[in-house]
Order: structure tokens, then sequence, then C-alpha cells
């Protein structure tokens, strides 16, 4: 009878915890559709008009435009060459595995607002400053390591031995790596493009240091309007279709090949 | 048979070399290069470097009670929320190893959320629940349980508050790998020979549990040390970060060999973390 007790206790406090985890994302969500200008709890007034505005603020349509057009390159990019690096590592087993690990892990424990400062002044030296090269090679570099980490995991539960049978059964390395290897890698690399394109349209810690006035993303116009006016509902509005898209992205990603035990 | 590697050491190399030359060349490069800026000085009224070696930039902080406050509160704040994040941490990853079943992997995806949604959607969520107008205040009034709103933002408390939510999953990973590799019977081992529920804890899960409880530190303790768009957002520009002051010179003052010194200082602290993690681990890793 106590133990049924304090397991109550503990699945309520567990659930707290987790609903502190939610909170934001979810007041986030519910705000949005608050009809007045500024929210307020309870709210007098539900709409939608804050959607409607979203929708056609050029500003805000230009910087959304820019962050996926963005993220789109840089996922595709660090992807690419984080599955080459991944299968090189897993397949080839060089002496040179760990090290290489470390380095292409790293963005995961620095802090990117160190480097992000480093990387304004070599720009600036190299006149880099507010080009889309400059923003593109910053974005594959934050995403890589996410997109590595999840790729090495997947190859390393592949079992060799179904690319050798394919191989003996006398299967050219190309239709090996076509028939055999991608199918089984296609959950890993879904998973990473998917945290990897989040992750480059959410970051505002690395962009607003090194975007210029020419390539405005989402995060960046925001924070930026943030500091000199506080809060708009519009900005509200984006926010929480971004956030549920975030939010349908891992729960589907979840379902369809388990994200989380990737991750 | 397993130890023949399957493709080429040539091809290896080919395949590995673009990955990491752009992350030795894009990312490590800039530290070094952010070294030595730390010495130089911004020629006056311009964006010209002057290369003359001067530790002037690192005396102006360490001279100045501005800054040094700004060091100080961010240090004891990375702290706190360091040791929030593992008092929530624990139960929750505890939870989800031993008893989420099935849920397992929806939890975890849950709790990867806010690490995935970048720093500001979440803090924009945290301003509406925190505000005077907002959620908790709203809900708080309407029950009659306050007259007046309590101050929650443009505070240490609401920047506390913000920083524990986004670097909770950072704790929570780590420890949660580490549990799934703690194997069970070693707490019934000892529950069955008459061990008390608070001594298993002391002498078998707590030791055993160290490297996740350091990893999981250490990456929160970094993480909230380096914060700086929740800090502006939710301290409402009344709360210095060391962070913020980086990123204020950086990005608006635009003196970057300064704002590189304020860089160096954050990563020196980090690396002291850093042993002071692994001196731990040494010290308790291994003891009982």
């Amino acid at each position: 009878m106590k133990s049924r007790f304090s397991d109550a206790m503990t699945l309520a406090v567990v659930l707290a915890i987790l609903l502190f985890i939610l909170a934001p994302i979810l007041v986030l969500l519910f705000s949005a559709f608050d009809g007045g200008n500024i929210f307020r709890f309870p709210p007098r007034t539900y709409s939608l008009r804050w959607f409607e505005a979203a929708f056609n603020h050029p500003e805000y349509r230009s910087s959304l435009w820019i962050s996926t057009l963005l993220g789109v390159i840089a996922t595709v990019i660090a992807v690419s060459l984080a599955s080459l690096a991944a299968f090189g590592l897993v397949r080839g087993r060089p002496r040179y595995r760990f090290a290489v690990e470390v380095l292409l892990l790293a963005p995961l424990t620095l802090p990117l607002v160190v480097w992000a400062i480093a990387l304004l002044s070599i720009y600036a030296e190299l006149g880099m400053n507010g080009t889309l090269t400059g923003l593109i090679l910053a974005h594959v570099t934050i995403t890589l390591p996410f997109a590595a980490r999840i790729m090495i995991a997947t190859l390393n539960e592949i079992d060799p031995r179904l690319e050798a049978a394919a191989k003996s059964l006398g299967a050219t390395p190309v239709q090996v790596l076509r028939r055999i290897t991608l199918p089984l890698a296609l959950p890993g690399l879904l998973s990473s493009s998917a945290i990897a394109f989040l992750v480059s349209f959410n970051d505002v810690v690395v962009t607003t240091l090194i975007a210029g006035a020419g390539w405005i993303t989402f995060p960046v116009r925001t924070f930026s309007r943030l500091r000199t006016e506080g809060i708009d509902p519009t900005t509200i509005a984006i926010g929480a279709m971004i956030v549920a898209f975030t939010l349908l992205l891992i729960l589907v990603g979840q379902r369809l090949f388990q994200l989380s035990r990737r991750f | 048979m397993n130890q023949i590697p399957d493709i080429k050491p040539h091809t290896t190399a080919m395949l590995v070399g673009p990955a990491a030359a752009l992350m030795f060349g894009v990312f490590v490069l800039p530290f070094l290069f952010l070294l030595v800026l730390s010495f130089w000085s911004q020629v006056p009224g311009s964006l010209q470097f002057d290369t003359y070696l001067t530790v002037l930039n690192y005396a102006r902080i360490f001279g100045d009670s501005y800054y040094l406050g700004g060091l100080w509160t961010t240090l004891w704040l990375s702290g706190l929320v360091t040791v929030i994040c593992l008092l929530l941490a624990m139960p929750l990853a505890r939870w989800i190893v031993l008893r989420a079943g099935p849920a397992k992997g929806l939890l975890i995806g849950l709790s990867i959320l806010p690490l995935v949604c970048g720093a500001l959607l979440p803090t924009l969520g945290l301003v509406n629940l925190l505000s005077p107008l907002g959620f908790i205040n709203g809900a708080l009034k309407s029950l009659g349980l306050i007259q007046s709103s309590l101050p929650l933002l443009g505070n240490i408390t609401g920047v506390a508050i913000g920083l524990v939510q986004a670097f909770l999953p950072l704790m929570i990973l780590p420890l949660i790998t580490t549990m799934e590799r703690l194997p069970q019977e070693y707490e019934k081992a000892a529950m069955s020979l008459g061990a008390r529920r608070l001594v298993v804890w002391q002498r078998i899960i707590l030791p055993l549990l160290l490297p996740g409880i350091v990893a999981g530190s250490l990456l929160v303790f970094c993480a909230s040390l380096t914060a700086f768009v929740t800090p502006q957002v939710l301290g409402q520009g009344k709360v210095v970060t060391f962070a913020s002051l980086a990123y204020q010179q950086a990005a608006l003052v635009l003196d970057w060999p300064f704002a590189s010194a304020l860089a160096i200082v954050m990563l020196i602290f980090l690396g002291l973390a850093g042993m002071l993690g692994a001196l731990v681990t040494r010290k308790f890793g291994k003891a009982s």
C-alpha cells in the first residue's frame, strides 16, 4: 500500500518535470490564439488574426524564406559530409577513428558563442561577413556534429556481413550501396536530416553574430526586434507555427524510426 | 576476419577527409585565432587590428568591477542551474529508464525538444508564462492566491528558470545513457543483503552514475555559462551575464579583440570546470 502511494508520488513528480520542460512550448502555442495586442492570461478574446498578420508580413515572409533556404542547403551538405565520414570511420576502422570522432562532435560540447565571435573576426578579415557562403559554412559546421553522431550510430548497427554476402553473390560496390547499405541507413539519414534542419532553422546564437543585413533569418529578426521593441504578437504566431512543426517532426520521426534512440 | 577493414585506407581517408577538414578549418582554427586576437587591440575608431601584443584586454576585464560582477553572477548562476537540473533530471531519467516501458522513446523525444527548438522560441513562451500578465501570475490572481504580480521577469529568477528549462535535456540524456548501462542486480543485491535505501544510493547507485552526473553537469554548466539569448530576453537587460557582455562587445560595440578576451576568459572557466569534473570522477568514481 505504501509503495503504491510512493509510486503515485513519483509519477506526479515526473509528470510535473515533464510539464515544466514542455510548458514554454505549450504556452507559445496557446498564446498565439490570444486576440489582444499584449498576451494576458486568461485571454479576453481568441482569434486567428495574428496568424493572418504573420502571413501578410513581408519582412517575416522573407526571413522565413531565408531560414528555410539556409536550413535546406546546410542540411544537404552537412548530412552528405557526415554520412561519408561516418561510413569511412565505421567501415574503414582507421586508427585515427577516435580522434576524428572527437573532432566531428566538438561543436556539441564547445561553446558556440565563443566560436561565433572568432568566426566573426575571421570573416571580417576575409571580407566574408554577411555573405551567404559564410552563413552556409557556419550552419554546416553547427549541424554536422548532430548528423555525424546519428550516422555513426546508425552505421554501427548495420551488420557488415549483409554487405559482404551481397558482394560474394556478385553485386558490384554500387549495387551493394544502393540495394543494401542505403535502405538500411535510411532511417538514420532521415533522422539526421530532420535534426540538422531544425538546428539550422532555429539557430540564433551563431547566426545573430555573423549574419549581415542581407540574410536575416527568422530567429535573428525576432531576437533583434525583441531587444528593441519587445514581443509582438505576429512573432508569437510564427513562433507557434515553427514550434508546432518541430513537435510534429519529432513525433513523426519517433513513430517512424525511433529518432530519440539515435540521438 | 573482423580485423580486416571493409574499405581501403586510401578510400577511408577520402571519405573522412572533407568533413574532418571542414571541422578543423572552420571550427578549430577560429579558436586558435581567438587566442591571438585577444592579445591584440583595436585601432580606435576603425575595425582594424593593432597587432602589437598586449594584455590590456585582460587587465580591463579583471580591473573593472562591472565585468568582474558579470563574471561572478554568471558563475554562481551557472552553478545553481546545474544543481537544479541535476535534481530535476535524476528522478525523471530514472523513471524513464526503469518505469516508462513503451513510452520511453516518446518521452526521450519530448525531452530533447528544447534542444532542437533553439534558444529563442521557448524563451518567447517563457516570457508569456512569467510576465506580470502571463500564465502564472494570471492563474494565481484568478485563484485569489496573490493580489499583485510576482516579479518573475527581468531578474535572476526568470533567467534561472529559462536556463534550467533550456538545458535540462543536456542533463537528462547522459543520465539516461549511464543508467541504461547500470545493472539493476547490484541495487537488488545490496537491498537483499540488508542495506538501507540511503546506503544503496550512497555506495552503489551514485558512484556508478557518477560519469553521467559529471558529463551532464559539465554540459549544463558550460551551456549556462555561455548562454546569452535566454539571459537577455528573460533578464530584459537587467541581468548582466558574462556571455551577454561578450555578445555586446562583438555584435554591437564591434571591439573584437576585447570580445575575444572575454570569450577566452569563459573558455578558461570551462576548462577549470572540466578539470574539476575529472578530479571528482577520479576521487569518487571507483570508491566504496
